[in-house]
């Protein structure tokens, strides 16, 4: 096999490798100083978005940027495309709707239980799913999202998962979730905070783990699994914690979707929910972390101001086909590109 | 259970079974999944409704493979070729958003609502076989599905172009070596599959209801099929899509909900017992 074959693997062309080595640590210091401040810059983002409306894309936004950072993680990292996230996503959204309605739990507490199982279905998924690679991965991931999907709408879980007509959620009026009752977690300027801490520390964590000992471990076997096993490393383990923490995050998504939209409906478990997750992700691009929010943040603006005669998935369709075939890194990735072209160029 | 029900399954076999061999051939040759077979499929189910409605169903069969057919020689012009040094996972995206404007497009092309074909007036009625009375179109199906399989097989079996496409599909790059035109028998093979797609389409148009979802909906079950099968084999894709045709009409019969599963867990069995697949010798 000579190198320029085609493999099965994105990193070629998709991800730049970012550098390693001393100096480390200063830089996650400085790194973590800065994940502070825009945490911090962020939460006045309500005060500049007066318009409720546009407060509530943004919200959204925030919400399913975790989904999207959580399959960027592991694009960037093993080198692997998943079309599974949108169960982790939606089983933790659903974790919410039964614990609230059903068993009358806290909001607070249905969400912890619903980014446990959310994270459970991860774990049980990642063992059966990450000795495969490629296309394998790709199918067995959108098979068992897909199962899950499909037992959910069945009548026999009408009881927990409402079927086809989805799951509204009730809760009692003095319940709150971290201090906010019914009708204030549906007010995205009070909601915000929650979204945006959670999708910082998120993105900050992800960051943290990609840049320590145990991210360099998962960029080995992206690059060669085999002489990763020569050289001593087992691989099963780093990949499945690797595929765990980026279905935690997307579950930590689906929880904060399912509390604040108040209604969990089936497709957020479908094959769509994942598909348009992996399309924003891909079109921000997967080489930097901020790659898969840009793109969803660019998909949700997109999907509220051209979906005028119900063209959205052909314009998404389009754009996907010119990034992919264009620009290859994503947005990010080309605005990267040129960032180094310029540095170059100035040596 | 009973015999209706059992060759129910055979039907929804056979078109399983003519719509996954064209998959992987492409599959095969290209190591892309593509994901616009759903989307040729349905097209080749729409070109059939415009057709037969001017000018009979007959025509029809006719003219959706060649159709089809032209479509497979662009996509593989426009996208395989071109980009046939990319990873496989990107081309298959490119495929993948091709699926979605394709969806769109119908709708703007033959509106949104459900469509129906009539097929021909003596296949309208029932026939009387192995002692049950069975709709005499789903027979038809049947029949025309296994010849056209094996003509597939005959024609990949005895034919030069037939061992240039086993030759590819075995190494692309020592077939090229050994002089075989690597891009002329893509060519053939994404225009083949592509044709084999909208004949699957165009056979289901009056077993089936015609809708702007179908191709999707049929795509995974056909995507699952190509893996369990085994990567690039065709006779593997053959007998895992007849196969899990009947599984799933009968399975469909003693418990509903269990059905809908099926697909799925007959994947993730086999992927995690035969990663290549039943067929797949091959590792990559």
């Amino acid at each position: 096999m000579t190198t320029t074959a085609p493999t099965d693997d994105v990193t070629e062309t998709m991800v730049a490798v970012p550098p390693a080595g001393p100096g480390r640590w200063k830089g996650t210091l400085v790194g973590l100083g800065i994940a502070l401040a825009v945490l911090l810059a962020g939460l006045a983002v309500p005060y500049v978005v007066t318009d409720t409306y546009r407060m509530s894309l943004v919200v959204d936004a925030t919400i399913l940027s975790l989904l999207a950072i959580g399959i960027g993680f592991l694009a960037r990292h093993l080198g692997i495309i998943s079309l599974g996230h949108g169960a982790f996503f939606g089983a933790a959204a659903y974790g919410v709707g039964i614990a609230t309605t059903n068993w009358g739990w806290s909001p607070t507490t249905a969400v912890g239980f619903g980014i446990l199982v959310g994270t459970g279905i991860a774990l049980v998924m990642g063992l059966l799913v990450v000795r495969a690679s490629g296309f394998g991965f790709l199918m067995l991931t959108l098979a068992l999202s897909q199962a899950l999907y499909a037992l959910s709408v069945q009548t026999s879980a009408r009881p927990l998962t409402g079927a086809h007509d989805g799951k509204l959620l009730s809760y009692d009026r003095d319940q709150t979730f971290l201090g906010l009752g019914q009708a204030d977690v549906m007010n995205p300027g009070l909601f915000w905070p929650m979204a945006w801490v959670a999708l910082t520390v998120c993105a900050t964590l992800l960051w943290v783990v990609g840049r320590s000992r145990f991210g360099t471990t998962l960029e080995g076997i992206r690059e060669n699994e085999e002489r990763m096993r020569f050289s001593g490393y087992g691989t099963f383990g780093p990949r499945l914690v690797a595929f765990v923490l980026s279905g935690a995050v997307a579950s930590v998504g689906g929880a904060l979707f399912a509390i604040n939209a108040g209604y969990v409906s089936p497709d957020i478990l479908g094959f769509s929910k994942a598909g348009d997750s992996l399309i924003a992700a891909l079109i921000g691009g997967f080489g930097l972390l901020v790659g898969p929010i840009v793109g969803t943040f660019l998909f949700v603006y997109a999907q509220a101001n051209f979906n005028f005669g119900g063209n959205l998935h052909l314009f998404t369709g389009m754009t996907l086909i010119l990034v992919l075939v264009f620009m290859p890194g994503g947005i990010t990735g080309t605005f990267q590109k040129l960032y180094h072209r310029m540095r170059k160029g100035r040596r | 259970m009973n015999a209706a029900q059992l060759l129910n399954g055979v039907a929804l076999g056979s078109l399983l079974m003519v719509l996954s061999s064209g998959l992987a051939m492409i599959y095969g040759l290209r190591g892309v999944a593509n994901f616009a077979h759903g989307a040729l499929y349905m097209a080749g189910a729409y070109i059939a409704y415009s057709v037969s409605d001017r000018a009979g169903f007959w025509l029809a069969l006719l003219v959706v493979p060649l159709a089809l057919a032209v479509l497979g020689v662009v996509l593989e012009l426009a996208f395989f070729r071109p980009l046939q040094h990319r990873s496989h996972i990107e081309l298959g995206l490119i495929t993948f958003g091709l699926a979605l404007m394709a969806e769109r497009l119908v709708v703007l092309i033959w509106g949104e609502s459900t469509l129906r074909v009539n097929p021909p007036e003596f296949l309208q009625g029932t026939t009387s076989f192995v002692g049950i009375e069975y709709p005499s179109y789903r027979l038809a199906i049947i029949v025309i599905a296994v010849l056209l399989a094996a003509a597939l097989i005959v024609w990949l079996r005895s034919t030069s172009i037939g061992l240039h496409i086993r030759a590819a599909s075995q190494d692309i790059e020592t077939a090229a070596i050994m002089g075989i035109n690597v891009d002329r028998v893509s060519l053939v093979v994404v225009a083949v599959g592509a044709a084999l797609a909208g004949l699957a389409g165009a056979l289901a148009a009056p077993y089936i209801a015609l809708d702007p979802g179908m191709g999707n909906a049929f795509l995974i079950t056909v995507l699952i099929v190509v893996v369990v099968g085994g990567i690039g084999s065709i006779a593997g894709a053959m007998i895992a899509g007849m196969g899990l045709g009947i599984i799933q009409t009968v399975t469909t019969v003693w418990s509903p909900s269990l059905a809908v599963v099926v697909p799925y867990a007959a994947l993730t069995i086999v992927l995690l017992w035969r990663p290549t697949g039943l067929a797949g010798k091959r590792v990559s």
